[in-house]
């Protein structure tokens, strides 16, 4: 931005000269013409991509019929809210999507933190970079993949690890088809998965700490654990909690494609998430209107927890992502 | 340098909002209710009425069972026998219903759709009865090849009484069981006669080592995660389970509140427990339980069409050079009686939108492609392929060619697509020389005289059409929790009426309605 205000100090024939109060604000807009259409490409994608589609939440209070359209079809009200609260397995679902987004932040999201810190303890570059290089890879396999190769490792019809647990004298496992083995293969394919690519922001910032601090403590007789305790994690407080509140934004988009890959009958009770409902329902079966309502219920739940957590951070002096 | 970057910026934002402007214009013209414009053939078509009859223009969407769009070629050849230009536009089977459904509420089906099965039939059924769709009934005498389709048939296709669709003809019952006969041969047993006979096969080829390798590592069955498709309703079948729904006290009833069905469930969790089948067969894909038989693995592979047998040979023998497979069908129940359940004679349907096609004069056309696609010529062009590359004649039937890959990659992808059967549009019958498929044809014949019909097929439920697909989701979900033993028959039978009271009841009085 610096770059497109400089020219207006360097030819200030075109240009009121800057620091001169206009107060005036047609003048102001004029001086700053250049930021505002910098800033056009973001304000039209938030207008295009975000704010137009939600004229399509209508159809949530309506009895949708795609041959009848948005303007044609009747209106229902709170109708299909109704049905959403009234029907039981509305709660599981809820209460699974709930508790996979509990996994992802107590259990997914300490394990980028702690793998950046081992990161940044390597010697040796050669190493490091192999070794970073590795734990991204998996974040440019499409869950597809992944979940295909827990399959074949998993499956009790020959896979690796069941064979293991025979040839050691256990009984095998029915990883894929039971409701209790669900969110610990989730959480740990999703930890296989980003950990690595979840990194890179913490790299960079522990890599912008002074390093005048490290060697201050270092003649203080700090060790390496003091180091990482007192200057590292300090440093990249802001960021863990900018990323945190970000993560809670996306709080109910839990991979759809993740879950729907595992989902299958046996587990439904508590695989089943508000993402894949909405699509059964919608996509699949049809009932547009509904799985709409269950979709904007979402994102309320969504704005509610950015919100929340915002407000708890400003409280903990940390700065809050608006 | 920096003014002009900054020109260029304006230039480059401008432009942006500029195309986003007129994509912006085009959605709204696609999401509105008007009907969606359709190509703009008629413009040239009048131009080159004067030299000659102009090709029809039509666009076609329809599923597509292999991985991978055919090529040109034989669209090309189709393009010439019929006077058309065609575009064919292919969506993966797999994920059919929700491309169906998107196009469907976007208004921008094309003139020819393709629906992928009954239940998705079944989901169209409000918006056909709502006149969505061109009735074609009375227009169907007007054409020679069509007025041949099997009227018993296409009654089953009628909704509200009228015709809207054109049928893809299928056998009656092709399921049955495509087994290892050398694996059998070799433990001294016979082709099952009976449902028991059938549990003791799948349990000594599990146990007694059928490929010879002092390992034991071989499984009976090896099924997948569909209850339709998969073993589960053939041998729901055999058990005497109705087809679907059933009549019992006088009364239309479903399927799962009779006892054979869970007479089925039970011999099913037997086998599971016993370790005869893959354990994990409601999370196998279908790839998965083919590869499972064809590597040598699995010796029944059961529910599919025996037809199929030839693919599952071409397979198997890559791996197990030695391998024999044979078809079985006729497996007694319990009471010793032999039924088959049937479909109602067709597997898909065509519709004609009429957001697409847009006077009765453009049916009209489109109706007369599909008349000389009944033609042998024709249809034997899109099921079988180019005479001498992908099939030769012997005897008066089609051979399919050697290069099963070539045929997969250039043919499969239409003749999926070809309406009527072979009594009616004319084409080669298939010349096999595999035994098992020799056998499998005969057996196609028998099952249809044991067959049980769906007594729902022709009946129309408003309940069934609005929520059935979700409320079967209840079904198979407790069918699979109580083969794994995850529930109990008070579980099941809880499955049952949770299913009722959310619908299920009134799906039965509206069928019991219409029945009479």
């Amino acid at each position: 931005m610096q770059e497109v205000t400089a020219p207006s100090s360097a030819a200030p024939k075109f240009r009121p000269k800057r620091g001169k109060k206009t107060g005036d604000l047609k003048k102001r807009l004029w001086r700053n013409k250049w930021i505002y259409v910098m800033l056009l490409p973001g304000v039209l994608y938030f207008l295009i991509f975000k704010y137009a589609p939600m004229y399509g939440l209508i159809i949530s209070f309506q009895d949708y019929k795609p041959y009848q359209g948005i303007t044609g079809s009747e209106w229902v009200g709170l109708e299909h809210f109704k049905r959403l609260f009234t029907e039981p397995e509305f709660f599981t679902i809820l209460k699974n999507t709930l508790i996979l987004f509990a996994l992802n932040l107590f259990i997914y999201f300490p394990v980028p933190i702690i793998l950046a810190l081992m990161l940044n303890e390597l010697r040796g570059n050669f190493f490091k970079r192999i070794f970073q290089t590795m734990v991204y890879l998996p974040h440019f396999m499409s869950w597809v993949i992944i979940v295909s190769i827990s399959f074949v490792m998993v499956t009790m019809d020959g896979g690796i690890i069941n064979e293991l647990l025979v040839y050691f004298g256990f009984n095998k496992i029915n990883f894929l088809l039971s409701p209790g083995w669900f969110r610990p293969m989730y959480i740990f394919q999703v930890i296989w998965r980003e950990a690595g690519w979840g990194t890179i922001i913490y790299l960079a910032s522990i890599a912008a700490i002074d390093p005048g601090l490290y060697e201050a403590a270092r003649m203080d007789g700090a060790g390496r654990l003091r180091q990482v305790w007192h200057i590292t994690l300090p440093a990249i407080r802001g960021v863990i909690v900018t990323l945190f509140i970000l993560k809670i934004g996306h709080v109910l988009d839990l991979g759809f494609e993740h879950v729907y890959l595992l989902l299958n009958s046996m587990n439904r009770e508590v695989a089943e998430i508000i993402d894949t409902y909405v699509f059964t329902a919608g996509l699949r079966q049809g009932q547009f209107s509904y799985s709409t309502a269950i979709g904007f219920f979402k994102s309320i739940i969504g704005l509610i927890m950015v919100m929340l957590v915002n407000r708890i951070s400003k409280k903990m002096g940390e700065e809050g992502v608006y | 340098m920096k003014k002009s970057f900054t020109m260029l910026l304006t230039a480059l934002l401008t432009l942006s909002f500029m195309l986003s402007a007129c994509s912006g214009s085009n959605n709204s013209k696609t999401s509105s209710t008007d009907p969606a414009p359709a190509p703009s053939a008629n413009a040239n078509a009048e131009k080159n009425a004067e030299t000659k009859e102009a090709p029809t223009e039509i666009t076609i969407m329809l599923p597509l069972n292999t991985t991978e769009a055919p090529p040109d070629t034989i669209k090309n050849e189709v393009e010439k026998l019929t006077n058309t230009k065609l575009k064919y536009q292919f969506f993966p089977a797999d994920s059919y219903e929700e491309k169906l459904n998107t196009s469907f509420a976007t208004g921008s089906l094309p003139q020819v759709t393709y629906l992928k099965n009954q239940s998705t039939f079944v989901q169209m059924k409000e918006a056909i009865k709502d006149g969505q769709f061109w009735e074609v009934g009375p227009l169907l005498n007007e054409f020679p090849n069509l007025s041949k389709m099997k009227p018993e048939i296409l009654d089953n296709t009628k909704v509200d009484g009228k015709l809207y669709t054109l049928y893809i003809g299928r056998p009656l019952a092709r399921q049955g069981i495509i087994y290892r006969k050398d694996w059998a041969d070799k433990l001294g047993l016979g082709a099952p006669a009976n449902v028991d006979e059938l549990f003791a096969m799948a349990k000594a080829f599990t146990e007694k080592d059928p490929d010879g390798n002092g390992i034991k590592d071989t499984t009976g069955i090896a099924d997948r995660n569909e209850l339709v498709y998969g073993a589960f309703k053939t041998v729901s079948s055999w058990f005497g389970t109705p087809n679907t729904w059933g009549t019992k006290d006088g009364q239309l009833q479903p399927e799962f509140t009779f006892q054979q069905y869970y007479d089925t469930m039970d011999f099913f969790k037997k086998l599971r427990d016993g370790g005869y089948m893959n354990q994990d067969f409601a999370a196998t894909s279908k790839t998965d339980a083919v590869n499972m038989f064809t590597s040598g693995k699995a010796g029944l592979y059961i529910g599919g069409s025996m037809q199929d047998i030839d693919n599952l040979n071409k397979d198997l023998i890559k791996n197990v050079p030695d391998a024999v497979l044979d078809t079985h069908s006729m497996v007694a129940g319990p009471d010793g009686k032999f039924a088959q359940w049937m479909i109602p004679g067709y597997n898909n349907v065509v519709l004609f939108p009429k957001s697409a096609v847009k006077d009765e004069a453009e049916l009209k056309k489109i109706l007369a492609f599909f008349d000389k696609m009944m033609t042998p010529e024709v249809a034997n062009l899109m099921y079988w392929g180019i005479e001498g590359t992908h099939y030769t004649v012997v005897e008066g039937k089609a051979k399919a060619g050697d290069d099963k890959e070539l045929n997969e990659r250039e043919v499969k992808g239409y003749k999926d697509s070809v309406i009527g059967e072979s009594e009616t549009n004319g084409m080669y019958e298939p010349y096999n020389t595999l035994p098992g498929r020799i056998h499998a044809e005969e057996l196609i014949l028998e099952n249809v005289k044991v067959g049980v019909a769906d007594p729902t097929a022709a009946l129309d439920s408003a309940t069934y059409t609005e929520k059935g697909v979700e409320l079967q989701q209840i079904i198979t979900d407790a069918t699979y929790k109580y083969i794994y033993g995850q529930i109990d028959k008070a579980g099941f039978d809880k499955a049952v009426e949770d299913w009722k009271s959310r619908g299920g009841s009134k799906i039965i009085e509206e069928y019991n309605a219409a029945a009479k």
